[in-house]
Parts: C-alpha cells; structure tokens; sequence
C-alpha cells in the first residue's frame, strides 16, 4: 500500500529514485537556493513581531505610567 | 541568491546589521526614557536598624503615612511586614512629585502600585526609596511581590491618587484615607 502510493508520487522519495548524479545535484542546489531566503523571511516575521511588541509596551504602557526614579 | 560563500556571507552581515540596527533602537530608546523622562530604576541606599524600627525617627507608627516634609516634599513613609502594609491605605496627589520610602522589620517583600512604574524590593536593613508622579487619579492597588510568607497573598495596600487641587493636609502636613478637611 505505501510503497503504491509512493510510486504514484512524483515527489522522489530517494537518491536511488534519481536518473543520474548530475540532475540529483542539480535538485539539491534548486532547493537549498530556497533555504536562505526562506529563513531570511521566518526570522525577519519572527524578529519584526517582537519588536512590534516591544514598541507597543515601551510607548503605550512604559512611558505614559511616568516618571519614577 | 546563489549557493555560494561569498552570498551567505553577505546575508549574514545583513543579519548582523540588522540586528545591530535592533541593539541600537534599543539603547537609544532605554536613554531616552532614562535621560529625558526620568524613568530608572529606584537605587536608594540606605540602611537602617530593623528591629529598632518601632523606635527610629523616621518609622515611628506616628509618622507613617502621607507627610509633607519641612523642605516640602511630599513624602509617604510606609512598613512592609508579614503581612500587611502600614498604614494600608496612603494618599498623594497626582501631577506632582511624591517619594515614598518604604521598609521591612521582618522579611523581604517588595512592592508595586498597579498601573504606575512604581515597582521596588523592600529589604530589612534597607530602606527603599521611589520618587514618582502620579498621572491618573483613583484608587491604585499596591500588592506585596515578593513571597514574604503564608498570608503573601493577602498582603496589599491601596494608594489613593487625588487630583492636585483635592489634596489637603492638615495643619501638621499629614494627610491620611478617610481624613476630611
């Protein structure tokens, strides 16, 4: 049952899938030219919303309770 | 991007900027409010002896509570211990400058006005001073912070903020909850 729906998938399950050397390479570079932008964004949408926190507590909570000292 | 050294590094200094960028927000933002709205954390010290405390000058039961000093200042004297706050209720006005001292005979508590920065450990041998102004009227919670014991929980005192011009001591500067003038 699994190994059908595997073979019915046109996703490659293996390197022993791959037609050759050359275009295994090929697929690998492709997909690892994604990974720095993709972590560039989840860590930019990570780090932006907690500075978006931080803001919001230091100019709508912080500094309107006043001085203190 | 390429898969190349040379473009790896040049997105993580890029990241190193940024973040750099974030580090300095930051900095500038903590001098700001440290400089220019004179918001820092409480320093005082100060020591004193608690187990005399009930002799002392200053913490005497007859002078705790809301005092305006000779030199003016509006000053809350205040004993943390196990547990409750004496006196458990306070009141200062808003829109001007206050300081409350506040010491412990016993353990060490801490305390913070609900809504307000005020917010300080009170530690026996010490006394912990906050200068502040109110910029809300009404009646603020002032809870204990720190476990000080099994009645923690029920440790609080109430800080009443009265608008400026409803703030009226007595003729010997003390202005207490429930006083009318």
């Amino acid at each position: 049952m699994r190994k059908a729906r595997m073979a019915e998938s046109s996703y490659p399950v293996g390197a022993h899938d791959y037609a050759s050397g050359a275009e295994e390479l090929e697929r690998l570079a492709a997909a690892l030219d994604e990974v720095p932008r993709g972590a560039l964004v989840v860590s930019g949408i990570a780090v932006g919303l907690l500075m978006i926190g931080w803001l919001g507590m230091y100019f709508l909570v912080f500094l309107p309770r006043g001085p203190v000292g | 991007m390429a898969l190349n050294e040379d473009a790896i590094l040049k997105s993580e200094l890029r990241w190193a900027m940024v973040v750099g960028g974030i580090v300095a927000v930051i900095l500038i933002a903590i001098l700001y409010a440290a400089l220019a709205m004179h918001i820092n954390p409480p320093s005082n010290r100060e020591y004193v002896d608690p187990k005399t405390l009930h002799l002392s000058a200053e913490f005497t039961e007859a002078n705790l509570g809301t005092r305006i000093d000779p030199n003016g200042q509006i000053v809350a004297r205040i004993i943390a211990t196990q547990f409750e706050f004496v006196p458990n209720c306070i009141v200062l006005p808003a829109q001007r400058p206050v300081t409350m001292r506040v010491t412990s005979p016993d353990v060490i508590h801490g305390i913070l006005v609900t809504g307000t920065n005020v917010n300080t450990m009170v530690i026996p041998g010490y006394v912990a001073q906050v200068h502040t102004t109110f910029t809300k009227t009404g009646d603020l919670l002032m809870p204990c912070h720190e476990f000080c014991g099994l009645g923690h929980s029920q440790m609080m005192a109430t800080v009443r903020v009265v608008p400026p011009e409803a703030f009226h001591p007595g003729p010997d500067g003390r202005i207490a909850c429930g006083q009318r003038h």
